[in-house]
């Protein structure tokens, strides 16, 4: 039981995808201008982790070696094309704000990398709490600079206006500098914390 | 087995189940891409729809918003430009009968957030009003025009200038007659 809490929690914080392993950084980078596309992105991402995580490791021991990367990839690619395919039937908003990058989350390196590195290797169950820990893991670190990032940059939260008309945010934090400043001060300050609580 | 018989049956199963999700989604989408359109129209006129005619010329579309005793009271177009910052900007733009702009919605665009996508902002739509194909320079003022360009966005405002245009010039090409009734 312990071995599948750890399993479910360490993808939060302890290892979590962006920013302790740095993986997948493409969409965090560049969809995160608001906290409904970093939200909205979180979430495709989840699932499709979570479905290739659970079909990948069903499939694993079928699957000789030499095919191993390129079934992956298919695996994965057939995942992110239904996510696809669902956002722009029922959330077409979403879709408009997100676009290309949806169609991107075949190449996100942090799901092939849970696929080889874990999945491949681990029972149905414990994958199925990988992906949904480590999509947790995602989300909530897209979240955390879309937010701060809509905050600053338009003034706004969840679309909802905190300034005045007149008022002029930060536009670099709209724009891809404020991404890169951002992620590293969310970094440096999962560093500092983990460091602090390190020492006592 | 062969590699290349497993590889076979994965591609296999992914493709059934595309077809399959494919076929479930294929009318959702088509209808939710109806109804973004639908509701830009409805909020690019001032007042309500009593009927809409949609009339299709080619590769354009015109939009005939029509009172309740079939009178024209305005139309709409959808346009769009390449020239934007970051490619294609769509716009649906709606003209009086007598072919003045009342107004347009801008439904698809990648401006830069917080800079080029300020074309969507009421006061920069606000210098359109009014405005028809004839007499002003469909120009931003720093290529000699009327329209006053965004403030580190000359070209955003560029393309948003050419696609209203291109509208105007398209609804003038289809209802050439209209504006002198």
């Amino acid at each position: 039981m312990n071995e599948a809490i750890n399993t479910l929690t360490r993808g939060f914080i302890k290892e979590n995808p962006v920013t302790k392993m740095l993986l997948g950084l493409c969409p965090v980078l560049a969809v995160t201008t608001t906290a409904v596309n970093g939200l909205g992105m979180g979430l495709a991402t989840t699932f499709v982790l979570i479905g290739s995580n659970v079909v990948i490791s069903m499939t694993s021991k079928m699957i000789p070696d030499t095919v191993r990367i390129p079934s992956f990839v298919l695996i994965i690619a057939t995942f992110v094309t239904i996510v696809d395919m669902l956002i722009k039937a029922f959330s077409p908003e979403l879709n408009q704000s997100l676009g290309i990058f949806i169609p991107l989350i075949v190449v996100n390196c942090m799901i092939l990398g849970r696929a080889e590195a874990f999945a491949s290797r681990s029972g149905v169950w414990y994958s199925l709490l990988d992906g949904i820990g480590m999509g947790i893991g995602f989300t909530l670190a897209l979240l955390a600079l879309a937010s701060i990032r809509e905050v600053l940059g338009s003034g706004t939260i969840f679309n909802m206006p905190l300034i005045g008309e007149d008022g002029t945010p930060l536009l670099v934090f709209a724009l891809p500098p404020g991404a890169f400043a951002g992620l590293g001060a969310i970094i440096a300050l999962m560093n500092a914390l983990e460091k602090k609580r390190g020492v006592n | 087995m062969r590699p290349i018989i497993i590889l076979t049956i994965v591609g296999l199963i992914s493709a059934s189940l595309l077809a399959l999700v494919d076929d479930i989604t294929r009318d959702p989408i088509a209808k939710a891409k109806e109804l973004m359109e639908r509701r830009a129209i409805e909020e690019v006129f001032p007042f309500p729809l009593d009927s809409l005619r949609t009339v299709t010329e080619g590769e354009t579309s015109f939009f005939e918003a029509c009172d309740n005793e079939g009178r024209l009271k305005g139309i709409a177009v959808k346009t769009s430009t390449e020239k934007g910052y970051s490619g294609k900007i769509e716009i649906i733009l709606a003209v009086q009968p007598d072919h003045t702009i009342i107004d347009y919605k801008v439904i698809y665009t990648n401006e830069t957030p917080g800079l080029g996508d300020k074309i969507s902002k009421p006061k920069f739509r606000e210098q359109f009003k009014g405005k028809s194909l004839e007499g002003p320079i469909w120009k931003v003022n720093k290529d000699g025009g009327f329209v006053d360009e965004l403030t580190a966005a000359t070209i955003s405002s560029r393309a948003i200038t050419d696609a209203v245009h291109r509208g105007l010039e398209h609804i003038n090409q289809q209802y050439p007659n209209t504006a002198e009734q």
